[in-house]
């Protein structure tokens, strides 16, 4: 006789926990007699981690699927708009050294393929401000959208900058007062075992044992089901990306009418990056680096040099990382979501978008009975392993083609077998033409073509396309689209508010549904 | 709107309003917001619909003057081309001014009726008398003091009914492109109206419940006003034939 999937149990709040706990709750009607039961057991005890404040467009589906309102997501988790990153110091070190990895696709990226037509123009503009308009829409300090464009509408593609802690209590609230969450505050002491390996229920220390059909392990770095429980493996992968500590800090602004920067800043530094985020009420400032080529008393100065006096107020917090991710995140009857599955550093924001494609591809495709789990298990498995390795190359990708000499950190990352070959492939293929949407042709890609363009293209690759010479005959349509760009541009510093102006309608009138 | 006093009987004794420079002011508006009670007047001429402020982001309910910016088709040979004028645009000069506390006989978040000092109507010679020789209110003076307490009470009582219009899922945003006789074409955007489609599926409860609020007409109202965007590109055709 079959099992079917009657309860889900996710031990862990989090971003994680309630992402998932969202997701899964209002597609299988929880709310409802009939739905799917979910309980989340969260640890009164236990903090979460919380630096994870970067997202990626997904997120405006995730929370518009979860049934969230934009304007009480921005509101309430301090929230403000992002699109995209400027990297600056990444490629020579310099301080006039800067370019961008926009969320806006390039000029007509159906249409025709931009990058060897731009090449002859590299001097006069670069890449991302030649074939898209956020560059501009940024370095103005403007708004992705007006006040009148609809909930998760957007004029420029966007994702968020949140507080990570308000962002779970939000999540948390919504999940167990609309979505109908059973939520247990207590501490998980024991993982009960069936015959067949599956967990049969979680030992609290106040609700007795709590048992499930799937365990979802949202217990962080500790991995208490899948990791210590089960015994997944973890696969280390530091011989490729080297970051190995954050020092992280909160900054106020100096006054609260501070303009907010409306895209992810990454400075680079002798050993590592630093990242800084705009909130409404504060900025999130952090280090990553390598430990093993700088001191963290070197570090720490390497972050006073860059908050600057205001820092001696403050207390940075230090987070040790270790890259990499579990052999599998699905066995027998548990699967992984967030850092018990993995972590990579904070570069291009994998963290939350690597919980939000898990949890949805859980709650989309939830095995409806535990006959047909172990399949489900060996494709999620599948999808994620293609996906941590998509996204360790993409991040190495940044790494590899810096130009800095400062620093065996620089150093080290392009020597070739810290580089992983699927990457050096590709990046041999590129020499002689430019990324195209038949380089990714999974259903599961997490970069697009253009992501891999903006990088190499702003960091300085040159692509040889003498021998495709003969192809390149869409001069006119080339030309139409860097014409078309120039246009929207204009259109856009002409309409679009100022990033803080914008938040402060959103807290005065909302957006509209509509 | 240029300066606001507050209306006088001494100060503005013998000022006048000439009639034909109110309706002026609308010269190069395409659109005003209008209120439920002279919806039946407007879908005589004009298509009402919902649009959002540009500020606010939220919903107001206008009629269309044009399809373009600083449009009005209505506005021919110097004159209002049309059997009604919405109140937005008859009220001039004459606006309603938060009271101030504590001025003698004026509580507070009380209207004072005041007039726009630089309004393009005031006249010292001919126009209609606000204040007869005695200081008393004329006919003219009283009927612009209706018109603006139609628009108060009346902006209240829009601004539910679109927030029921939303709160139902009624409303949604209109797709118009139009070809004039000259093949210019033009996208409007921004526009939006009452969902038939959904009108239909309401379920009776529903029905009832605008019926009990008076909804129904107002809605049926502004579906069978959207033909007179047909007259505006008429309009706008027999301008670009000459």
């Amino acid at each position: 006789m079959s099992q079917p999937t009657r309860s889900v149990v996710i031990v862990g709040g989090g971003t994680a926990g309630w992402i998932t706990a969202g997701r899964i709750a209002a597609k299988h009607r929880s709310h409802a007699e009939d739905g799917l039961r979910v309980t989340l057991i969260e640890s009164p005890t236990i903090g979460t981690v919380g630096v994870g404040e970067g997202t990626w467009p997904t997120m405006r589906s995730t929370l518009k699927k979860i049934g969230i309102s934009e304007s009480d997501f921005i509101r309430e988790c301090d929230a403000t708009f992002k699109q995209g990153a400027k990297f600056a110091r990444w490629v020579t070190g310099r301080d006039e050294d800067f370019y961008y990895h926009p969320l806006v696709l390039p000029q007509g990226f159906q249409t025709v393929n931009l990058p060897a037509y731009w090449q002859e123009r590299r001097e006069q503009q670069s890449f991302s401000a030649a074939v898209c308009h956020q560059e501009h829409i940024c370095e103005h300090g403007l708004a992705p959208k007006q006040i009148t464009t609809p909930e998760y509408g957007a004029v420029a593609n966007y994702a968020y900058h949140l507080n990570a802690g308000k962002f779970a209590e939000f999540l948390k609230r919504y999940c167990v007062e609309k979505l109908g969450v059973n939520l247990l505050l207590d501490d998980v002491i024991a993982v009960n075992a069936k015959e067949n390996g599956d967990i049969a229920s979680v030992a609290t220390a106040k609700n007795g044992d709590v048992g499930g059909d799937l365990f979802i392990d949202c217990t962080g770095f500790s991995s208490l089901l899948l990791g210590k429980h089960l015994g997944v493996p973890f696969i280390d992968k530091s011989d490729v990306l080297f970051i190995d500590n954050a020092l992280a800090v909160q900054v106020p602004y100096d006054h609260e009418d501070a303009p907010i920067a409306c895209n992810t800043i990454s400075t680079g530094q002798d050993a590592g990056w630093i990242w800084d985020i705009g909130l409404q009420h504060r900025r999130g400032v952090g280090y990553v680096y390598s430990s093993h080529h700088t001191s963290h008393e070197q570090a720490e100065q390497t972050l006073r040099n860059y908050v600057g006096p205001a820092i001696d107020a403050l207390s940075p917090r230090k987070i040790p990382i270790r890259s990499g991710h579990r052999q599998l995140f699905w066995k027998n009857n548990c699967v992984a979501v967030g850092l018990s599955a993995g972590f990579l550093e904070p570069l291009e924001a994998s963290a939350i978008v690597l919980v939000e494609l898990s949890a949805e591809m859980i709650a989309e495709q939830l095995p409806p009975c535990r006959e047909v789990m172990d399949v489900m298990a060996k494709r999620f498995n599948e999808t994620f392993l293609y996906r941590w390795d998509r996204i360790i190359d993409f991040l190495k990708l940044h790494y590899m083609l810096s130009q800095r000499t400062d620093n065996d950190f620089w150093e080290d990352n392009r020597r070739p077998q810290s580089i992983p070959e699927s990457l050096r492939e590709l990046i041999a293929l590129w020499r002689y033409r430019p990324p195209g949407n038949h380089d990714f042709t999974s259903n599961n890609e997490v970069f697009p073509a253009a992501s891999y363009q903006y990088i190499l293209y702003g960091m300085g690759f040159k692509t040889d396309t003498r021998y495709l010479a003969h192809t390149l005959v869409e001069q006119d349509l080339a030309e139409e689209q860097f014409s078309r760009n120039a246009r929207a541009i204009r259109q856009a510093l002409a309409t679009l508010p100022k990033h803080r102006d914008l938040l402060k309608k959103v807290h005065l009138y909302g957006f509209q549904a509509l | 709107m240029g300066r606001l006093v507050a209306l006088d009987s001494r100060t503005h004794r013998s000022l006048r309003v000439a009639p034909e420079k109110v309706v002026a002011q609308g010269a190069k508006l395409n659109m005003v917001p209008v209120v439920l009670s002279e919806f039946l007047k407007l879908c005589v001429q004009y298509p009402i619909v919902l649009t959002k402020n540009a500020d606010t982001g939220r919903f107001v309910c206008v009629c269309l003057f044009g399809l373009s910016k600083n449009e009005n088709l209505f506005w021919r040979d110097e004159r209002w081309d049309a059997i009604y004028t919405p109140l937005h645009i008859a009220r001039q000069p004459f606006f309603a001014g938060a009271g101030e506390a504590g001025k003698a006989g004026q509580a507070d978040g009380e209207f004072v009726l005041c007039i726009d000092a630089e309004n393009d109507s005031l006249r010292q010679d001919t126009g209609d008398r606000i204040f007869d020789e005695q200081g008393n209110e004329t006919p003219y003076l009283q009927q612009a003091k209706a018109i603006l307490s139609a628009l108060l009470t009346g902006e209240t009582e829009t601004q539910r009914f679109i927030d029921k219009l939303l709160a139902v899922n009624l409303v949604q945003p209109m797709r118009l492109d139009v070809q004039y006789a000259n093949r210019q074409s033009l996208r409007v955007e921004g526009i939006f109206t009452v969902d038939e489609e959904r009108m239909k599926a309401l379920p009776p409860e529903g029905l009832v419940e605008l019926h009990s609020l008076n909804y129904l007409a107002p809605i049926y109202t502004m579906m069978a006003s959207l033909g007179h965007i047909y007259s505006l590109v008429n309009r706008k055709n027999a301008l670009l034939a000459g």
